[in-house]
């Protein structure tokens, strides 16, 4: 439970408002013609459009963490954070070996792995 | 009680056993196979489509019961019909018989085979023929089936021509013959037989608990306290009694393949029965055998050695059994459907979600939803248990190596489990909705099936050989009568173990076609994994070195298990090589690699843990010379079974291949002395098999007439030798935890730098409740 | 410790209702029939269907899983309905020393539902940037032996990958659904922790509490409901927008995702903008893959909601009962970490699957 206060308001509320106000942005961004932000930034309207989703999930992700889930100010907030913290390596290696491969032969490693680049 | 009573209670027994008996074999197992098949069922149609009786057959010099081997005159002949004397042709006959060797006499008459004769274009002018039959040697009975067509002799075929039939079966001394085993038939009937002994065993048990009271109202409320207890050494008996049953199961399934290997181009199991036979044994032993092993000593031993009385969730932890044992039936459907899982307990894609594997696959991998849900609720139940109900001073650092190597497999188990249940359920919605994950036609990758498989199978194999560790460096401890070597290594090297566990996984997968840069990154991790785990093996013997080793069973089995285990650690370093894994992948090497680290590491140490723990489970004591007796030739018919599976496999006999072949001209195929391996191996396997009936034998009579047990037989020092044997329920007072105190408790209670940052994030000591 | 483990005084009552005051229930019929359930119902799923095609008959036999599930259900709930937090038992082992055991085994439990959507992640990646994109291969043109040997010819299935966001964020209309869910889980996350809240304040008489709780849990459940009912009409139904001429909004049907044709087995997929402007031809495409993953992934997060659904009519049943006092209201906090999770995994869901 919340022993804190959020600009002297209650924190739910406070952090609803909030949710509420990066979600309003998060559809505007998809319904809204950016393509010509995206012109200036050398990118097309569907990239900028999730980069700008991607960096608007991360303030989302933590205000419901910490706040609705009372991973900020509980006297257990600290130790269950570490807990909620503790499948990131497992996350990493998935995303790394299991998202980010993909069947291929040797010819695609570098040439310093590859035979005959190095004379004896 | 009167023995009177005592002798009808056994004439019972001994009347529903051999009522097992008589029924079992009845259970035909497969809808569309067994039939023997008749030759010549279809009958001769070659000149009208059905016989007719105007045709009248003989067959005479034929006696009414054969001597072996002797040499008879047969004629055939026959009168009726269309053929009429003087045309051309007269008639034909075909005789075939199930035995011996038919053999012609004169040109009228040709041989077809050994066992089948028919006329010659020149004997089409007769109406009777003469033959040879040379009796078998078998003496079982022969059958004759005679087929004679009797012609008009227009040269045409026609309805005209008539033919007819003669079956007669000559007796041999030794009576009818005996029909093909069929595999599953005789797999169904042990698995039975295994229940009904498994049924007439715990009813035993329950009648030693109170011999006067052997009725169903007393029987009623026992059986529903078993099936209804929350009770962690309640749940850890259950899963004990079902790990002990399937590693029968999967034994039995071990027995029937090494029983087809015995010898090359064997025909008892066909290679589709054999892919079954190894996907259910796998299967079996991973899922069914060793892990409710596991599960069963934790629940047992972990709350007692954390001193806490009961797990976290008590009822969760009833859930996570009884999902285990309706899991099994529906991985064992395939056995009494005979369209078992064919996959291999990998389950490879895009085979598993082909029509083209059996439709048992689905609930195999139903099966296999049901256990992934039972690991993931003993991981939460586990992890929360250990984090959170330590008993007062027992830091991480304070724990028991047993209780370590469970909180590490547990979390590589918790952990990893997710990625195969998520696999499973794509595999599942593959095979009954029609997704298309790992339709290659749609463009789905079967690698991604043995990424998903594997990020979790390679956890696996360390979840079931982690514990292990744990019991040895009890086991060793106790019996060096000194405290572990090294207990900060020991621990170190768990977490290691576990961390590598993650990150090594893609050496399954070598020779796939993965990623050739992940292929690098695991052959490298995989070689790290020797690090931790020859750290271990070098403190178990630095543990022996400093201490007074006393000789018991456990004390065997965990000498044996560093043997066992430390030679399977050694065959496992070649396959991180790409290089040798090419060579060696899908051999027996590999073979004799995971069973010399999954038998001589796991099997061994639970063992060892029977042998160390069962005292304390049930207040008796196991008897050492039965105990002495089944290591000795447990272990070594369990090396005469493995250690020849090396030779083979670098000479190159196929894993998962249904037999063998051997000859001397062709380089492929195995060399002559394999089949004598193979032989060898057979046989040990079948002794080693029996000889783990001394050990269930050897409970069974310890729990009937064994010592009473004293609460620390072995003097040991972890909690759990502090509580009577067996430990009362709630196994320690709620209201009078146990308190841990430490001789060096200023040094073990002052944290270090990293330790003072965390106490940091911690709960504060005296923060008894968190009020909200 | 507040708990009163006296487990010998008393007979065990396996079928419910359980009397707390004398600790945790040691007997319970519930895993038996729940573990029954589950096979009976997954034994007779993998019966019904096989490789798409129905086999009838079976619809008796899922009944009955259902149905056992839900008995058993009701056993674990009938013993836990008198649950006043009298047995709450507090860890003793140093870093969560204080802190509700069940509130870290909600927590332990997440970790793997972490992992559970990591794996469908890797997944989604995996063959995101494995298979090549539709409209990457619709903007190579027609085929041409000479000029452009890799383009796509008319008639000849494409396999390539086919967001359903092609579909989903082609207008604000067909993006309304799951735009009106992302607000509806993130009021349903407030809505849960405000009883979480009312039912924690001590100076509050005992019926406001009852109907503040079961307010905001009711509405919760209706919150949840109103998500899955959205999906079904975006995945299924469609629905049709009027003519309002004075905000200039024109009469037409929003077609749902089925009947665009993005089904699990689309093997001629068709979207209204793959058609060659100079000869008017179609590019069709085979787009399993790229279904079977979006239906799975958005499914797997729907099954979790329609699991809250069946958590939350228990709760609410018992806040209606007015049973949730400050001394067991943090088992709301129980099922609002969990809930808040589903929620946060709808904030990766919803750009991934709906919007890119």
């Amino acid at each position: 439970m919340a022993h804190y206060k959020i600009l002297g308001q209650d924190p739910y509320w406070m952090n609803f408002y909030g949710l509420m106000i990066l979600t309003f942005i998060e559809v505007a961004a998809v319904g809204l013609d950016l393509s010509e932000f995206a012109a200036d930034y050398d990118t097309t309207e569907k990239v900028l459009t999730l980069w700008i989703l991607t960096f608007i999930a991360i303030p989302k992700f933590i205000m419901i963490a910490a706040i609705f889930m009372h991973l900020y100010g509980d006297a257990d907030s600290g130790i269950l954070t570490l807990t909620a913290l503790f499948p990131a390596f497992f996350i990493i290696v998935m995303v790394l070996f299991v998202g980010l491969t993909h069947p291929d032969a040797a010819t695609s490693l570098p040439a310093w792995c590859r035979p005959g680049y190095y004379e004896f | 009680m009167e023995k009177k009573t005592l002798i009808t209670r056994s004439m019972v027994v001994l009347i529903l056993i051999s009522i097992a008996m008589v029924v079992s074999p009845a259970v035909n197992s497969l809808p569309n196979g067994i039939g023997y098949e008749q030759v010549k069922s279809g009958g001769c149609n070659c000149h009208n489509g059905v016989a007719d009786t105007g045709v009248v057959v003989a067959l005479d010099g034929l006696p009414e019961q054969y001597n072996v081997s002797e040499t008879y005159e047969l004629t055939i002949s026959f009168t009726g019909g269309p053929s009429t004397d003087g045309a051309a042709n007269l008639g034909g006959f075909n005789l075939w018989a199930s035995g011996g060797e038919i053999t012609p006499v004169d040109a009228t008459v040709q041989s077809r085979d050994s066992s089948e004769v028919t006329h010659t274009e020149a004997g089409n002018d007769y109406r009777s023929w003469t033959v040879e039959w040379t009796a078998p040697s078998h003496g079982r009975n022969v059958d004759f089936v005679l087929h004679v067509n009797s012609v008009n002799g227009d040269g045409v075929q026609g309805p005209e021509d008539k033919w007819n039939r003669l079956s007669i079966t000559v007796a041999g001394s030794l009576g009818a013959a005996l029909d093909p085993a069929d595999p599953f038939t005789v797999l169904a009937t042990l698995i039975i037989i295994s229940g009904i002994l498994l049924v007439i065993t715990i009813l035993y048990g329950f009648y030693r608990t109170n011999p006067d009271a052997f009725d169903w109202e007393h029987l009623a409320p026992w059986i529903t306290e078993w099936l209804t207890s929350t009770d962690h050494k309640k749940i850890g008996t259950l899963y004990f009694v079902q790990g002990m049953f399937f590693l029968g199961i999967g034994g039995i399934l071990a027995m029937m393949i090494r029983l087809q290997l015995a010898g090359p181009e064997m025909g008892f199991i066909s290679q589709d029965q054999y892919n079954q036979f190894f996907t259910l044994h796998g299967t079996t032993m991973i899922f069914l055998a060793a892990m409710p092993l596991i599960a069963g000593f934790a629940n047992w031993i972990v709350p007692l050695q954390i001193g806490a009385p009961d797990l976290a969730m008590p009822r969760l932890n009833a859930l996570s059994f009884w999902l285990q044992p309706f899991a099994a039936l529906l991985i064992f459907t395939g056995v009494f459907s005979g369209e078992g899982a064919d996959t291999g307990w990998t389950g490879y894609a895009p085979y598993i979600v082909t029509a083209g594997a059996h439709t048992g696959v689905t609930m195999w991998v139903a099966g296999q939803i049901m256990l992934v849900a039972s690991s993931t609720l003993t991981g939460i139940n586990f992890l929360t248990t250990m984090a959170v109900m330590r008993a007062e001073g027992m830091g991480w650092m304070q724990m028991p190596l047993f209780t370590w190597s469970i909180l590490v497999a547990n979390l590589m188990l918790f952990l990893s489990i997710p990625a195969f249940g998520v696999g499973l359920i794509q595999v599942y919605l593959d095979r009954t909705i029609s997704t298309a994950f790992y339709d290659i036609s749609a463009g789905g990758d079967p690698l991604l099936w043995s990424h998903l498989f594997w990020y979790f199978g390679h956890p696996e194999v360390y979840v079931v050989i982690v514990p292990a560790f744990g019991v040895i460096s009890e086991v060793l401890a106790t019996s060096a009568r000194r405290s572990i070597f090294g207990y900060r290594s020991m621990v170190y090297a768990l977490a290691g173990i576990g961390i590598l566990s993650f990150i090594v996984y893609g050496h399954h997968m070598l020779t796939s076609g993965m990623s050739p840069t992940l292929r690098f990154v695991t052959m490298m991790t995989t070689m790290l994994v020797a690090v931790p785990t020859g750290i271990k093996i070098f403190n178990w013997l630095k543990t022996m070195h400093g201490g007074s080793l006393v000789y018991r069973t456990h004390t065997l089995w965990a000498l044996g298990f560093i043997v066992t285990f430390t030679l399977g650690g050694i065959s496992g370093m070649f396959f991180p090589s790409i290089a040798m894994d090419t060579h060696l992948h899908e051999t027996y090497f590999v073979v004799a690699h995971f069973h010399y680290v999954l038998v001589g590491g796991t099997v061994f140490g639970f063992f060892a843990a029977i042998y160390y723990w069962y005292p304390k489970m049930t207040g008796r004591m196991l008897d050492e010379k039965l105990g002495t007796l089944h290591f000795l030739t447990a272990f070594v018919t369990y090396n005469g079974i493995f250690w020849p599976m090396h030779r083979l496999g670098v000479v190159g006999m196929p894993r998962r291949t249904h037999t063998y072949f051997i000859t001397t001209e062709d380089f492929t195929n195995l060399p002559e002395w394999a089949a004598d391996w193979n032989l060898f191996i057979s046989v040990s396997a079948f002794l080693f098999f029996f000889s783990n009936f001394i050990l269930v034998a050897n409970m069974l009579l310890s729990l009937v007439r064994g010592d009473k047990a004293p609460a620390d037989p072995w003097g040991g020092w972890s909690f759990e030798w502090m509580t009577s044997s067996p430990p009362p329920t709630p196994s320690f007072d709620w209201h009078n935890l146990p308190v841990l105190k430490d001789a060096n408790e200023h040094i073990a209670n002052e944290p270090g730098r990293v330790g003072k940052w965390f106490s940091r994030l911690m709960v504060p000591e005296d923060h008894e409740e968190v009020s909200h | 410790m507040s708990g009163d483990y006296d487990h010998d005084y008393h007979t065990p009552e396996p079928w419910g209702p359980h009397d707390w005051g004398h600790g945790a229930p040691h007997n319970s019929f519930s895993p038996i029939f729940l573990s029954i359930g589950i096979a009976i119902f997954l034994f007779a799923m993998a019966e019904a269907w096989s490789y798409g095609t129905y086999n009838p008959g079976n619809i008796p036999m899922i009944l009955l899983g259902l149905l056992v599930i839900g008995f058993a259900l009701f056993i674990w709930w009938r013993q836990d309905l008198s649950f006043d937090g009298h047995y709450e038992p507090l860890a003793t082992g140093v870093p969560f020393r204080g802190v509700q055991i069940r509130k870290v085994g909600v927590w332990v439990f997440l970790m793997s539902e972490m992992m559970v959507f990591t794996s469908l992640f890797s997944t989604y990646m995996r063959y995101r940037l494995g298979i090549e994109n539709c409209g990457t291969v619709f903007d190579r043109g027609m085929f041409d032996p000479a000029t452009n040997p890799t383009g796509w010819q008319e008639g000849v299935a494409v396999t390539c990958f086919e967001p359903a966001s092609h579909l989903i964020a082609s207008s604000w209309w067909h993006l309304a659904p799951g735009a009106i869910n992302t607000f509806a889980l993130i009021l349903s996350s407030f809505t849960i922790v405000q009883a979480l809240r009312y039912a924690k304040m001590p100076d509050l008489d005992d019926e406001a509490r009852r109907k503040k709780v079961y307010r905001y849990l009711g509405a919760t459940w209706f919150l949840a409901c109103l998500f899955l009912t959205l999906k079904m009409i975006e995945w299924f139904i469609g629905f049709y927008v009027p003519e309002i001429s004075a905000i200039g909004l024109h009469e037409h049907d929003i077609i749902s995702l089925v009947d665009e044709g993005y089904t699990i087995n689309a093997d001629h997929y068709q979207h209204h903008s793959y058609v060659d402007e100079a000869t008017g031809a179609h590019m069709v495409a085979n787009i399993q893959v790229s279904a079977s993953l979006f239906y799975v992934t958005t499914g797997t997060h729907g099954a979790h909601v329609a699991g809250g659904i069946i958590g939350l009519s228990y709760m609410t049943f018992k806040a209606w009962k007015g049973l949730y006092t400050p001394n067991n209201a943090v088992s709301i906090e129980y099922f609002g970490l969990y809930w808040h999770f589903v929620d946060l995994v709808w904030v990766l869901v919803f750009p991934f699957f709906y919007l890119y």
